[in-house]
């Protein structure tokens, strides 16, 4: 946006405007683009030169092994530092004040904390926390402080009082029938979740954009094709599809994303279309059109930027119902087993609830605290991004 | 245009997408190995006869071998005269085993549905005239608490204390009590607790929030001056206006509520119903009873979207029938 006002007219910066027929690539385009470069080159290098079964930071001494889930997960964290966070420094003045909208927001603040200990927990949780092991000796150990009676499990790792096996600190949230450490378990979970997150986000927020525009600029019967077949999208029963294919086919994390995300955009773009026909009445973008502002610039520089708030918030509330489906899944026992997501640390404790609670009760709650989180940073968001809606609510 | 023919155009759109959501589903189905034929290539192979003759016998046993388009017809033709094959995990009709399932699911649905659409609007109007004070912040506070908490998970920890600690309700479902009984009100007491807190929060908030906007409106103010009572006012003057928003979204999250948590809930409380059929044919392979499910569904999804766009234009005059 051109954001610094000139005192007098004959001092406007005309290039700004003039440039909007070239390409321009602003300091973003060009971050963003650099360091997706040398991922591409690892991708490559990983694909090509690393055989199939070997990490694919093995030459360096790290186990890691990249799936193509890493390298996309990887990918939309560039997008979110160029894209979000760094336009947010690069706008100090906006940036101190929704922050200080969104600080009024109490719980707001609490749950952005709590989302960022698991974004912070699955980027980096995994480098500090050791993979959870089986190890059946180790099986259904309670959580610290807690005790399990000593008939229940194989071999007590803590002490043994009055008959019953107390918790230990090598396993603070206690074991599961495998002897996994819930803790851990928990961790590796919150890499699954912030991937979710990240990618869906994506995906949903570039298809919904784009479509939406483009719908509203096309005008005519390209408009109506288009918003018939956003319909189509929204009335499709994604969860069951997403079984159909499962059953047909079999689906890993990848293909839950994939096809979770192809059909959510269908709010987002039907918005976006509405909010760029209302924006684009504006008498701001006709000074723009008029100073000689093409269609494209038009769309980037106003109606995009305008419609930033929705779909943030929209999107804050989608990704808890992504988490939510991935664990619904996990408990029906037909997502992927391998995973260590929170879904499938819920299912497997089902069978032993009556005695260890805590294998099903730990990543329930932590689901449920991230999910409430994420609705409480969208509402927050709706009052600190959208002064009108604040102001509506407060009349 | 008016209103009779945008229902018309509407009913026939609701039939296009119906039909791009057979279409696609006939796509999938096609496009992949079907697990009967496999399954009797295994059969074939492990009693020493020869897997491709028994594959070859199994594709035209199905129909497989038949070419593409003959096949798509007949697979519509199926699917829109409601002859949906026959299930060979409950060994009879799809469309059977289908409605007694639907049985099971409506005697939770219908509490379920009505309890939502009672409470929900009422408690949010309620909200909303006491806006910021105590109450109003419990009545957000149960809202995310219900919209947060993963269905499945709420079920658990419930059946976990009420059926296995205090033993107040029991923890195996059971078919046999009548269906207006103490016993069945008992067993189906939990899961229409679990739906509701999981529904009930996203339409308390539409309508506390669109009350909010008319609750210093002109015409309050007007109820207000000539004296009418709150209650009154409240009832005739916010309710009305509320509930036109609120029933564009309604039908939509109930669906989804309806579609992923009806499968969750019934397989945790182990109630006979389409979530549980759908699940149980999923896990057994039955093609047929698979596709069933999910048209079903899919089905009562498009017929949903229908009613919820009709009754809006009926309830809003102001909407234009062009604009859409």
């Amino acid at each position: 946006m051109t954001s610094e006002k000139p005192d007098r007219f004959d001092r406007v910066d005309w290039s700004a405007y003039e440039g909007s027929g070239g390409v321009d690539p602003s300091v973003n385009t060009v971050g963003a683009i650099g360091t997706t470069l040398p991922l591409v080159a690892l991708f490559v290098y990983d694909r090509q030169f690393v055989g199939e079964r070997e990490a694919t930071f093995g030459a360096v001494g790290l186990e890691a092994d990249w799936s193509g889930l890493e390298y996309l997960f990887a990918f939309t964290l560039i997008l979110f530092v160029w894209y979000v966070l760094v336009p947010l420094y690069q706008n100090p003045r906006m940036t101190r004040y929704y922050w200080r909208e969104f600080t009024r927001n109490r719980p707001a603040v609490v749950s952005l904390g709590w989302l960022l200990v698991v974004f912070v927990g699955g980027l980096l949780g995994p480098l500090v926390v050791s993979a959870p092991e089986q190890s059946v000796l180790a099986g259904h150990q309670p959580p610290v402080y807690l005790s399990i009676d000593t008939a229940n499990v194989a071999q007590c790792l803590g002490e043994v009082r009055g008959g019953r096996c107390y918790g230990t600190w090598e396993y603070p949230l206690g074991t599961t029938r495998g002897g996994k450490g819930v803790f851990r378990s928990i961790v590796y979970g919150m890499r699954i979740s912030v991937q979710i997150a990240f990618i869906t986000t994506t995906i949903v927020a570039t298809i919904g954009i784009t479509f939406g525009t483009v719908s509203a600029y096309a005008g005519g019967w390209v408009d109506e094709a288009m918003m018939r077949f956003v319909d189509v999208v929204l009335s499709f029963p994604t969860l069951l599809m997403f079984l159909l294919i499962l059953y047909i086919y079999g689906a890993g994390l990848g293909m839950f994303i994939v096809v979770f995300s192809l059909f959510a955009w269908g709010g987002t773009a039907r918005y976006v279309r509405s909010k760029s026909l209302s924006v684009s009445e504006e008498t701001y973008v006709s000074a723009a059109r008029i100073s000689g502002a093409s269609t494209t610039r038009i769309v980037r520089r106003h109606v995009v930027p305008n419609t930033a708030s929705s779909i943030v918030t929209q999107l804050t509330l989608l990704v808890p119902g992504f988490l939510l489906a991935e664990a619904q899944l996990a408990f029906l026992g037909l997502g992927d087993t391998s995973l260590p997501s929170w879904g499938q640390l819920i299912a497997a404790g089902r069978s032993d609830l009556g005695f260890a609670p805590w294998i099903v009760v730990a990543p329930g709650i932590v689901l449920f605290l991230t999910i409430l989180a994420f609705n409480f940073l969208g509402d927050a968001l709706l009052d600190a991004l959208d002064p009108e809606a604040a102001a509506e609510v407060e009349r | 245009m008016g209103l009779p023919r945008y229902v018309a155009a509407r009913v026939v759109w609701a039939a296009v997408v119906s039909l791009v959501i057979v279409t696609i589903t006939f796509g999938l189905m096609a496009a992949a190995p079907n697990p009967a034929v496999q399954e009797a290539a295994t059969q074939a192979a492990l009693e020493g006869g020869d897997p491709e003759e028994a594959v070859e016998r199994e594709r035209e046993l199905r129909g497989l071998d038949e070419p593409l388009h003959v096949r798509y017809a007949d697979f519509l033709r199926g699917v829109y005269t409601l002859n949906w094959g026959w299930s060979d995990l409950q060994n009879r009709p799809v469309s059977e085993a289908l409605s007694e399932a639907l049985f099971y699911t409506a005697q939770y649905s219908v509490p379920w549905t009505v309890l939502t659409l009672l409470i929900g609007p009422l408690i949010g109007v309620y909200s909303a005239a006491n806006m910021y004070s105590w109450r109003d912040h419990l009545a957000t506070g149960v809202a995310f608490f219900g919209y947060a908490i993963p269905n499945f998970f709420f079920g658990i920890i419930l059946l976990l204390l009420f059926g296995v600690y205090l033993e107040w309700i029991p923890v195996v479902y059971n078919t046999d009590v009548a269906v207006f009984s103490l016993e069945n009100a008992r067993q189906l007491a939990i899961p229409v607790f679990v739906l509701v807190t999981g529904s009930i929060g996203a339409i308390m908030r539409v309508s506390r929030n669109e009350s909010a906007e008319f609750r210093n409106a002109d015409f309050m103010k007007t109820a207000k001056a000539k004296g009418v009572s709150p209650l009154r006012a409240y009832a005739y003057h916010v309710m009305r206006p509320t509930m036109v928003p609120l029933s564009t979204t309604v039908v939509g999250q109930l669906l989804a509520i309806f579609l992923g948590s009806s499968l969750l809930v019934e397989v945790v409380f182990g109630i006979p119903g389409l979530g549980r059929l759908t699940f149980d044919a999923l896990i057994a392979q039955d093609t047929n009873l698979v596709l069933g499910t999910t048209l079903l569904f899919t089905f009562v999804a498009v017929v949903g979207n229908l009613i919820e766009d009709i009754v809006f234009t009926v309830l809003d005059p102001r909407i234009s029938y062009d604009d859409r």
